[in-house]
């Protein structure tokens, strides 16, 4: 009997505690539970036969904790010796009938990049786990107690691609209904669904009474079996000692609250025992039961937030693109990744719901550089992204190591396209965008539209991806060239929403090329466009006039309740504010009075990044971009770098200095259109492997690029080699080197020596919150430097500067 | 205990300050009201989370000092155990002890991170009010044990950890075993022993029998360590 003719179709039963009950027999604090599976085999044993007596379906090998980085040696005869007495449990009890699951639990380690276990590592150590326990004879695989959806994520891969069990997933939801890395029940269940979990759930953290309004969400919004494993209540400390206290009558009695939501599977976790499950399968098996109902919900996520797609449009921001951006080019061939991040970070706070991704260029190895551009932005905003690529490696790569579930454009009608990219989608899950062309080019006909998106609606089904997962792009062309384009376009809108009830996207602002104030037209369109049921516009949300049609079409619309996002947008307000960014949103919003009248200098000293864009752009009418440079912008820096040094000025007010002269910087760059600036050196700057603060290290960096030096930063936790080889490859003369923490200057000590021994005449300067010129100097370091400036003076010492 | 996001919404923006280097120094007008909106930032970002534990301690005459279950725990054995010089002295004549991690939640760590790539100015200011906030949160926790600890007889000496004096880093494995730190309240390490999310604290805390507690803020604020021979160095 396989398991999936009975889930989702009649109650299962899971198993109970198994650590708390391990403890209870002897289990002592630091031993490793799973090493009794060899140690003291009966013991569990006999665990699992009473769990079988009580009537669990499904019961756990002892492996929660089995990986190879708590079992270098054994891991193989640990999860082996499981499934083996599980087997044997079945046999004893006589209930052949039941599951055995391969439990698997947390790695313990945080993935990166917010810890440093790599994604794929993670993969490989759950699919060992997985090749071991399904050669052995495992029904399906159980992930459990999983608080970051990320690793949930590479454990559910694992097991999809190292056996064809079923892969159930439960999650632990704090009080709050959040995973520890954020995660709702919302984002979760769009990502576990989109990566074909046959089940999913809710375990430990909590007791089932707590648990009820998580349960009652996970049943409004998965459309797969919903399993739900709470503790005996919540830990309670009795006199410094953990005990859990809900008994198995007031815990079945619950148990019957949550299976009458919805639930399909039930059982128990910590603190709960046999007889907690015996009474629970008893109560609850007399309930009727209820299948799960599809949901067709349209749904994208990032690690922590949903965004739903439909009714209410949402705006895709599409400044992460290098198309006919010069500067977006440059950044991407310098792999300047900081800059790709700030052009996310300023659309969100512009107002996007999703971020489009686009990182194609010819000449870079767009794969790779698509891995660092979405690890990275998921590092630092919430939103959900839009991996945007023609190129299946890259999508294949994007989608893989995206932390929730992704939009991916795109798709469309022609065959190859569908063998290229539904394949993935089927696998990684994600919302695809499929743009209603074919064979035969694009369709000058709404009629032919429709009928390309018709074949892109039958692929996904013949894939197994769910029809609410597609978006149709109807496709805008300039109306420039067919002046009947846009009604196409508004036509086939119309058609998929209504007759297909399906979601559209449009890149809005393609409908104007080559005509002169193009915002005119695209807000119009845009506007118009909503009207026909546009799902997503993908927009410059830094464009007002776009904004503006959006927030306007919401509230006319009825889709902005009491006018609330209008009017925060709008409320005093006068005028439309200029378009283009006069500061960067987030930045210090320092502001006076008499702001815009100060001169460059003072806007400097002041640390005032708007007015000291202006001052620019007003000092360039008449003056030499040159003389602005050097009479004014770099004395103002230096005036505030010595007021550091003398301890007058202090590191916020020198930062935002930095700043102001780097917006200065920007300004003159653009007008000098190409002529770049001099640059006096290039250096390395790196944070040594061991060490994740990066703080110091980024202080530095913008302080040297204020001084007109070109930095090769690689990051934190950085090793020894990667700088060594970079500063060979780029013949680097001076690297810069940071470490927080006593123990990482071990790190520092190995990559000075490793430089000395392959490139010896590039020079070190070392900084840090433990370093000292001693501990400089007993490294081996060229250079201690205590702060900021030191690095700058050092840097021009040897750049002769 | 009080409600975390009340205590740390009341950190002292003069510990802020400090952290930045003013050392009692006022900051203008534009960096104190940066410094509000920043707490205001951090404030609404962190989930602040607490864990601790009373336990047995055993300081062994060769100089090993072992932090253990109680004898009335689930699970006993030796929780962790160490030869740090400064922690002996700081545990000198204790009879017991408190294992505590606390942590502001990763959502401060994502502010830093967004204002290191739009403004490094606001990035320490960030960083400063969080490594405040911590601190404030940390007291707090500290206060609540030491009511624990009156109620059951003891004092409190100053708390300790691991990277101060001679203590090592090591022993934040046995924090993470003992006190259940990523299940508990999500704070993980790395393979180099730091901290994720990174503004989170471990600390022991001795328990005396003395009916009197060290000063919270530990023996540099303390009227009466000079000449005390348990001074935290």
């Amino acid at each position: 009997m396989n398991l999936l003719d009975k889930l989702g179709k009649e109650w299962l039963f899971c198993d109970g505690g198994m650590g708390t009950i391990l403890q209870a027999k002897g289990l002592a604090g630091g031993e490793l539970p799973e090493t009794w599976n060899l140690k003291r085999p009966q013991d569990i044993l006999d665990l699992h036969c009473a769990y079988l007596e009580a009537g669990a379906d499904i019961f756990n090998t002892n492996t929660f904790g089995a990986n190879a980085l708590k079992y270098p040696d054994d891991l193989e005869e640990i999860v082996r010796s499981a499934v083996r007495l599980a087997k044997e449990a079945r046999v004893r009890t006589g209930r052949e009938d039941a599951f055995i699951a391969l439990d698997i639990g947390p790695t313990g380690k945080l993935l990166e990049p917010m810890g440093d276990l790599p994604f794929e590592r993670a993969v490989e150590l759950f699919g060992e786990v997985v090749r071991y326990g399904a050669s052995e004879g495992a029904d399906l695989v159980l992930i459990e107690t999983m608080s970051d959806g990320y690793e949930a994520k590479a454990a559910v891969l694992a097991a999809k691609e190292n056996c064809s069990l079923p892969v159930l997933v439960t999650t632990i939801f704090d009080s709050r209904g959040k995973l520890l890395t954020g995660g709702t029940v919302d984002s979760t269940v769009a990502m576990l669904e989109g990566l074909k979990a046959d089940a999913l759930g809710v375990n430990c953290g909590l007791g089932p009474e707590q648990m009820y309004p998580i349960v009652k969400r996970l049943t409004e919004t998965a459309s797969v079996p919903v399993i739900v494993n709470p503790n005996a209540g919540l830990p309670r400390s009795e006199n410094g000692r953990t005990v859990y206290d809900v008994g198995p009558e007031e815990f079945s009695d619950w148990m019957v609250k949550l299976a009458s939501l919805g639930i399909q599977v039930a059982g128990g976790c910590c603190g709960t025992t046999p007889e907690h499950i015996r009474r629970t399968i008893e109560k609850v098996s007399k309930l009727p039961f209820k299948r799960p109902v599809p949901k067709k919900r349209t749904i994208v996520t990032s690690f922590s937030r949903a965004v739903e797609i439909g009714p209410k449009p949402v705006i895709i921001g599409e400044r992460i693109n290098p198309t006919g951006k010069k500067k977006f080019k440059e950044a991407l061939r310098r792999k300047d990744i900081e800059y790709i991040l700030s052009e996310g970070l300023r659309q969100e706070d512009a107002g996007a719901h999703i971020l489009d991704v686009n990182v194609g260029l010819p000449e870079i190895d767009e794969p790779e550089m698509m891995e660092s551009v979405v690890t990275k932005l998921q590092s630092v905003t919430d939103l959900p992204l839009q991996i945007d690529t023609s190129d299946p490696a890259a999508m294949e790569r994007g989608m893989r190591l995206y932390n929730g579930k992704p939009m991916v454009n795109s798709v469309n009608g022609k065959r190859e396209s569908i063998e290229a990219v539904m394949p993935l989608v089927a696998k990684y899950g994600g919302v695809l965008v499929g743009l209603a062309l074919d064979e035969e080019g694009i369709p000058d006909t709404a009629e032919g539209r429709i009928r390309a998106a018709e074949k892109i609606y039958a692929a996904a089904e013949e894939y197994g991806i769910p029809r609410e997962d597609i978006v149709i792009d109807g496709l805008a062309m300039t109306i420039s060239s067919d002046t009947g384009s846009a009604v196409t376009t508004l036509e086939t809108l119309r058609r998929i929403r209504d007759d297909f009830g399906g979601h559209t996207i449009l890149g809005v602002s393609n409908i104007s090329f080559g005509l002169p104030r193009r915002e005119i037209i695209n807000s119009h369109f845009l506007t118009m466009a909503m009207t026909q049921g546009l799902s997503c516009a993908i927009i410059n949300p830094g464009n007002e006039a776009m904004m503006q049609s959006y927030r306007a079409f919401l509230a006319l619309q009825g889709m902005d309740e009491n006018c609330m996002g209008y009017i925060e947008a709008y409320a005093g307000t006068s005028a439309p504010a200029p378009s283009g960014r006069t500061s960067a949103p987030g930045a210090p919003a320092v502001k006076s009075a008499g702001e815009g009248a100060m001169g460059l200098s003072e806007s400097i000293e002041r640390g005032m990044t708007g007015s000291a864009e202006a001052a620019t752009r007003a000092a360039l009418q008449g003056r030499d971009p040159l003389d602005i440079i050097n009479e004014d912008l770099i004395p103002a820096l230096d005036r505030v770098g010595q007021g550091f040094e003398k301890g007058t000025v202090f590191l916020p007010q020198l930062l935002m200095s930095a700043e102001a002269a780097k917006a200065a910087f920007e300004v003159i760059k653009e007008s000098m259109a190409g002529t770049a600036r001099e640059v006096k050196g290039r250096i390395i700057l790196a944070t040594v492997r061991g060490d994740i603060h990066d703080i110091g290290k980024n202080i530095v960096k913008v302080m040297l690029e204020n001084y007109g030096y070109d930095i090769i930063d690689l990051g934190k936790d950085v090793a020894p080699e990667t700088i060594v080889e970079t500063a060979i490859r780029e013949n680097i003369r001076l690297v810069g080197l940071s470490a927080l923490m006593t123990t990482t200057v071990v790190s520092m000590e190995e990559t000075i020596k490793l430089l000395r021994e392959k490139k010896p005449d590039t020079l070190v300067v070392v900084g840090g919150a433990v370093m000292t010129q001693e501990y400089a100097d007993a490294i081996g370091a060229d250079c201690y430097a205590k702060d900021a400036m030191a690095s700058v003076r050092y840097a021009d010492s040897v750049f002769g500067a | 205990m009080r409600n975390a996001i009340d205590v740390i919404r009341e950190t002292d923006r003069k510990e802020v300050r400090r952290y930045l280097g003013y050392y009692g120094k006022k900051a203008d007008a534009a960096i104190e009201e940066q410094i509000g909106f920043c707490l205001e930032e951090m404030c609404t970002a962190a989930e602040p989370g607490a864990v601790f534990r009373r336990c047995g301690l055993v300081l062994c005459e060769d100089g090993r000092i072992q932090i253990t279950a109680l004898p009335e725990d689930r699970v006993q054995g030796i929780l962790m155990e160490t030869a740090s010089k400064s922690l002996a002295r700081n545990l000198q004549g204790c009879c017991g002890a408190y294992l505590m991690a606390v942590t502001l939640g990763q959502g401060p760590d994502l502010v830093v991170r967004r204002a290191a790539v739009l403004s490094p100015g606001k990035m320490v200011i960030c960083q400063a009010a969080g490594a405040a906030m911590t601190e404030a949160w940390c007291d707090e926790v500290n206060r609540e044990i030491r009511e624990e600890a009156s109620r059951l007889g003891f004092g409190c000496r100053p708390r300790f950890s691991p990277g101060y004096g001679d203590l090592p880093l090591t022993l934040q494995k046995d924090f993470e075993r003992a006190l259940e730190m990523k299940k508990e309240i999500g704070i993980s390490l790395t393979d180099s022993l730091l901290m994720v999310p990174t503004k989170s604290v471990t600390a022991i805390i001795g328990l005396t029998r003395e009916d009197t507690d060290c000063d919270l803020k530990g023996c540099e604020s303390c009227s009466s360590a000079e000449g005390c021979s348990y001074k935290r160095t």
